[in-house]
C-alpha cells in the first residue's frame, strides 16, 4: 500500500467507527414514519457535523452523520478522462444493482462518485466492524480495479490498432 | 358557477407542490433553533484572529511549538465571520506543518495530560476536518478554472486534444495540496491514538462549529 494511502484509510476507518453509532429515531414531522434523518433533513438538531477526509483534491470522503443514519460519499481518484469514463461506468454498474448491496445509495450526492447510506436498521442486522471493513475494502479495491481496467483498455486498444493497420503494412 | 372556471395559469401549475409548508409552521421541527444547543459564544473578529496569528507566529519563531499549538487551540473561532474562521484555520495549519513528525505524539500526550487538554485535542480534531474540507474544495475550484478534466469538461474531449494523458495529469498542482493533506492525515492518526475515538464523536456532536 502506498505511503499516503494508509493514513487516509486509517482516518476514514476511525471516523466511520465513531460515526456508526445509530439509534432508532422516528420522524418528528410525520407520524408513524421512520426516515433516515440525513436524507429527510427535517430536524436540524439531529444532523451532526459532517466530516471530510481528503487525501488530495481528487480523492475525498464525506461522512454525514445523523441520529439514525449516516451517509458516506466517496470521490474516486480520476487522473485523466479514461479514468473518468471508467469510474462513471463502474459506479453506474454498481448503483443499478443497489438492492443487492443493501447500503448503496442509488444516486451519489453532488461532487462525489458513489454514496452509501447506512441506517440503524442496517447496523441492527449487520456487524458494525464488518460494515466499516466493507467500505474500506471497497475504497482499496476500486482504485486497483480502475487502474487494472485502464491497463486492459490500453492493451486492447493497442491490439485493435495493430490488427486494423496490418493490411496497410 | 363551476370551480374549474376560476383556474388561472398560476393555480394550474404544480409549483405549489414544492413549497415546504413545514418551514412556514412555527413549531415544526424544521424550525428548531440550533443555537440553543450551545452556550452563547463570544464573537471573535478578523482582527482578533490576526492578533492570535501574530502571537502564535512569535511563539513559533521562539521555538515554542507546543505553546503555539496550545495557544491557537485554546482560542477557537466558533462565533465569527468567515474571514476570521479562515484566518484561524490558516494559523492552526501553519503550526501543524511546522512541527516535526517525530514530535507529534509526545507533544499531544503532554497537551492531553494538562488541564483542559482533552478539549484542546477536540478543537484540534475540528480543525483537522475543517482543514481537509477547506483545502479540497478551494483547490478543486481553482483547478476547475485552470481547465482540468471536470465532468462538464469531459463532455467535450476535442477541446482538450483527445485522450492525451500527458497534459491532463493535475499532479503538478496536486503536489502541494497532497503534502498538506498528508500532514493533516498523520496528525489525525496521532490525535486518535492519544485521545481515542471519543474525540471524533465529540467533533460530530458538538454544535459549536469552527
Amino acid at each position: 500500500m502506498s505511503q499516503s494511502l494508509r493514513p487516509y484509510l486509517q482516518a476514514v476507518r476511525s471516523s466511520l467507527t465513531a460515526a456508526l453509532c445509530l439509534s432508532n429515531f422516528a420522524s418528528q414531522t410525520a407520524e408513524r414514519h421512520n426516515v433516515p434523518e440525513v436524507e429527510a433533513r427535517t430536524s436540524p438538531e439531529v444532523l451532526l457535523t459532517p466530516l471530510t477526509i481528503a487525501r488530495n483534491e481528487n480523492e475525498r470522503v464525506l461522512i454525514e452523520p445523523s441520529i439514525n443514519s449516516i451517509r458516506i460519499s466517496i470521490k474516486i481518484k480520476q487522473a485523466d478522462e479514461i479514468e473518468h469514463i471508467l469510474v462513471h461506468k463502474f459506479t453506474r454498474f454498481l448503483t443499478q444493482r443497489a438492492e443487492s448491496f443493501f447500503i448503496l445509495r442509488r444516486k451519489p450526492i453532488k461532487g462525489y462518485d458513489i454514496s452509501f447510506l447506512i441506517t440503524n436498521f442496517h447496523t441492527e442486522e449487520m456487524l458494525k466492524h464488518k460494515l466499516v471493513d466493507f467500505i474500506i475494502q471497497f475504497m482499496e479495491e476500486v482504485d486497483k480495479e480502475i487502474s487494472e481496467m485502464k491497463l486492459f483498455l490500453n492493451a486492447r486498444a493497442r491490439f485493435v490498432a495493430e490488427s486494423f493497420l496490418t493490411p496497410f503494412d | 358557477m363551476s370551480i374549474i372556471q376560476q383556474h388561472t395559469q398560476a393555480t394550474l401549475s404544480d409549483a405549489w407542490r414544492t413549497i415546504n409548508i413545514d418551514a412556514l409552521t412555527e413549531d415544526s421541527s424544521v424550525n428548531f433553533d440550533v443555537s440553543t444547543l450551545h452556550p452563547p459564544l463570544p464573537e471573535i473578529s478578523e482582527a482578533d484572529a490576526r492578533a492570535i496569528n501574530g502571537q502564535v507566529r512569535q511563539l513559533l519563531r521562539g521555538g515554542d511549538a507546543e505553546g503555539a499549538l496550545r495557544g491557537c487551540l485554546e482560542m477557537p473561532v466558533y462565533n465569527g465571520s468567515e474571514a476570521a474562521k479562515e484566518t484561524h484555520l490558516h494559523t492552526v495549519i501553519e503550526v501543524l506543518q511546522s512541527i516535526k513528525a517525530s514530535e507529534m505524539t509526545p507533544m499531544l500526550q503532554r497537551i492531553f495530560a494538562q488541564q483542559g487538554g482533552s478539549e484542546c485535542l477536540d478543537v484540534l480534531m475540528k480543525y483537522l476536518y475543517k482543514g481537509m474540507a477547506a483545502t479540497s474544495s478551494s483547490s478543486s475550484s481553482a483547478a476547475d478554472g485552470s481547465g482540468r478534466a471536470t465532468p462538464a469538461r469531459a463532455m467535450t474531449p476535442q477541446a482538450t486534444g483527445g485522450f492525451s494523458q500527458v497534459g491532463q495529469r493535475p499532479m503538478a498542482s496536486n503536489e502541494s495540496t497532497g503534502s498538506a493533506m498528508s500532514v493533516l492525515l498523520s496528525w489525525h492518526e496521532k490525535v486518535v491514538e492519544v485521545a481515542g475515538l471519543g474525540c471524533i464523536g465529540r467533533v460530530m456532536t458538538d454544535f459549536r462549529r469552527v
